[in-house]
């Protein structure tokens, strides 16, 4: 007869989770102590795909280097090319046409709202909820569909030059997209109808993974999780770019800094996106959408059949690049994770002799650890949501 | 602004201080880092945007920009805004680190946001941050040799093969594209002229 236990005792344990884990939102690994079901420590390993974006960069033209800005961030890529394409511009000297401006803003914010739809869709998963899923995909795939019209990708738009825009929108974009906004509004309404408030995704996120604003601060966390502990820090109003000191639109806070905070404060982005769209397609006005200066900016396509001159330009242009006049720049930006910049260093020549990417992701996962302590193992799988990292954003 | 303090308090110790792009870099002795990097902080510079490690072997000295040593680390740092008194200031210290002993302090203590990318530096450009509370690689593979941001490292590429033997060699190539050698066109990278339309 086995003689009972004077006490109870649990063993601690090490867990490993992932890299290939349908809840860590690509490839992260992440080895976990736990105590029964508590989580005493959580240690994120990544890199697992790291491609060296940052070498090869080196070793392409600054407009080559556009085809690999979107491929760090998949699904707001329209940020990764807008923030590469901030820091050289300054580095050269280039005024975008305010056309060019607006349509920055108005396709940014778009694909901000896509990636807000991949994040409430994968994040309720994570909780259990496999309906929003659904539909937040459908809306998610006529963004992607307008995004394919205008710039020919879903996904790597490389719509962004430096000194502007690839080509004008068609002539019938800007009516789709109000369509699009129109039925929008109360899409987000039903979403919100579809978990806020559930019991169940009350259990779940209510205080769990609670980050006050110091530690918050302390560790680096920025976007929408910051926003969440209630600082209220937008790049879009701290250091406006494109012109967003002149858009109306307000910056969703939470109160607590808990998984619910996290999730909802993403909802209500989404719906400020939308505002914004809606003003910037009011701006919309006929006008240039390139930077004229010949020493950067391509030519106009129509030009290439008729001008021997735009023919050499070009040809040069995306051959051998441009010359950018020694200096580092570097321009924040918020990307649907937090901010984003490129800090770019030139050395006289076509090629970049430095570029750095200051990725949201990887900044915000430091605050896993602080953030998933003493909870259970099940909700480690909603913070980690929660937080809304995108691996190729953390490993570039 | 806590920029402007920034600034004056670096022309009191007597550091160097350029401004260029609307950046204010301040250079920071490599034994006094850290207790510059304090005084910041107590100056309000309350977060720590980013560690950024650059390799500068190879960089032009016409351009204006001297750099004493082979490797630089520049710290961004914020006043964050929205956050207690913060103004939204933002210097851009930086610390040069030789070759032959690539070593500097931590800044992890004042900011615990420092901790994965000074690993990131460390893993891609080998200095050593010392009192890191966790120094290991963080992209690499931990059983990787070399680090890979370092200029002299090589890019692992090959070149194209054409009939005859003949081929492009890419680092060749882009010799041409840095402005400095004659490449492959002979073009040496210069500002074009042509009417602006």
């Amino acid at each position: 007869m086995i003689p009972e236990p004077k006490e109870l005792r649990t063993e601690e344990m090490l867990l490993n989770m992932g890299p290939q884990h349908p809840s860590t939102h690509g490839v992260l690994r992440l080895v976990v102590r736990l105590a029964g079901e508590e989580v005493l420590d959580v240690v994120p390993h990544i890199g697992y795909l790291h491609t060296g974006f940052e070498k090869t960069m080196e070793n392409r033209t600054f407009h080559q280097n556009l085809t690999y800005t979107p491929r760090m961030d998949y699904l707001h890529s329209f940020a990764h090319d807008l923030a590469y394409a901030l820091s050289v511009e300054k580095l050269v000297g280039a005024e975008v046409p305010e056309r060019a401006r607006v349509i920055r803003v108005m396709l940014n914010e778009l694909s901000r709202i896509a990636s807000h739809l991949i994040f409430v869709a994968t994040g309720l998963l994570d909780l259990g909820a496999m309906t929003p899923y659904f539909y937040a995909f459908r809306e998610r795939e006529t963004i992607l569909d307008l995004f394919e019209w205008v710039t020919g990708q879903r996904f790597h738009h490389n719509y962004i030059r430096i000194g502007g825009l690839k080509e004008d929108l068609p002539e019938e974009f800007p009516g789709e997209l109000k369509k699009f906004l129109d039925t929008f509004d109360h899409r987000v309404d039903d979403y919100q109808g579809l978990f806020v408030g559930s019991p169940i995704f009350e259990g779940r996120a209510r205080n769990v993974g609670v980050i006050p604003p110091e530690v918050a601060i302390a560790y680096g966390l920025t976007g929408g999780s910051l926003r969440a502990s209630g600082v209220n820090y937008d790049v879009r109003k701290a250091y406006p770019y494109c012109g967003y000191e002149t858009y109306d639109f307000e910056v969703p806070l939470g109160e607590r800094g808990d998984t619910w905070d996290r999730m909802v404060v993403r909802l209500e982005e989404m719906r400020q996106s939308a505002r914004i769209i809606r003003q910037a397609l009011e701006r919309l006005e006929p006008g240039p959408i390139r930077d004229p200066n010949p020493h950067f900016s391509f030519p106009p396509k129509e030009l290439l059949s008729s001008s021997m001159e735009a023919v050499i330009f070009h040809f040069k242009l995306a051959t051998e690049g441009f010359e950018v006049p020694p200096g580092e720049a570097y321009v924040p930006t918020e990307s649907a994770r937090g901010e984003l910049g490129y800090y770019v260093v030139a050395d006289g020549g076509s090629l970049p002799f430095r570029v750095k990417v200051r990725t949201p992701s990887f900044f915000n996962l430091q605050s896993l650890p602080e953030a998933a302590r003493g909870h259970f193992f099940q909700d480690l799988v909603a913070i980690l949501a929660s937080f809304d990292p995108v691996l190729g954003d953390v490993d570039r | 602004m806590r920029r402007d303090e920034a600034r004056a308090y670096a022309l009191e110790k007597g550091l160097a201080v350029r401004e260029a792009h609307d950046l204010l870099h301040i250079v920071l002795p490599l034994d006094g880092l850290k207790a510059h990097m304090a005084a910041f902080k107590a100056m309000g510079f309350n977060y720590l945007a980013d560690v950024i490690g650059i390799d500068y072997q190879g960089y032009p000295e016409e351009t204006g920009w001297e750099h004493p040593e082979r490797f630089a680390v520049v710290y961004e740092l914020v006043s964050l805004p929205g956050y207690a008194d913060g103004d939204g200031s933002r210097i851009y210290p930086r610390v040069y680190v030789p070759e032959k002993r690539p070593e500097l302090d931590t800044v992890t203590d004042l900011w615990p946001s420092a901790n994965f990318p000074e690993r990131e530096v460390y893993d891609l450009f080998g200095l050593v941050f010392r009192g890191h509370p966790d120094l290991r690689r963080i992209l690499m593979p931990e059983d990787f040799e070399g680090h890979p941001l370092r200029k002299d490292f090589p890019l692992g590429e090959t070149p194209t093969l054409f009939n005859e033997g003949r081929y492009i060699d890419p680092e060749a190539f882009r010799a041409g594209l840095r402005g400095r050698e004659k490449g492959l066109t002979g073009w040496r990278g210069g500002r074009r002229k042509g009417e602006r339309r």
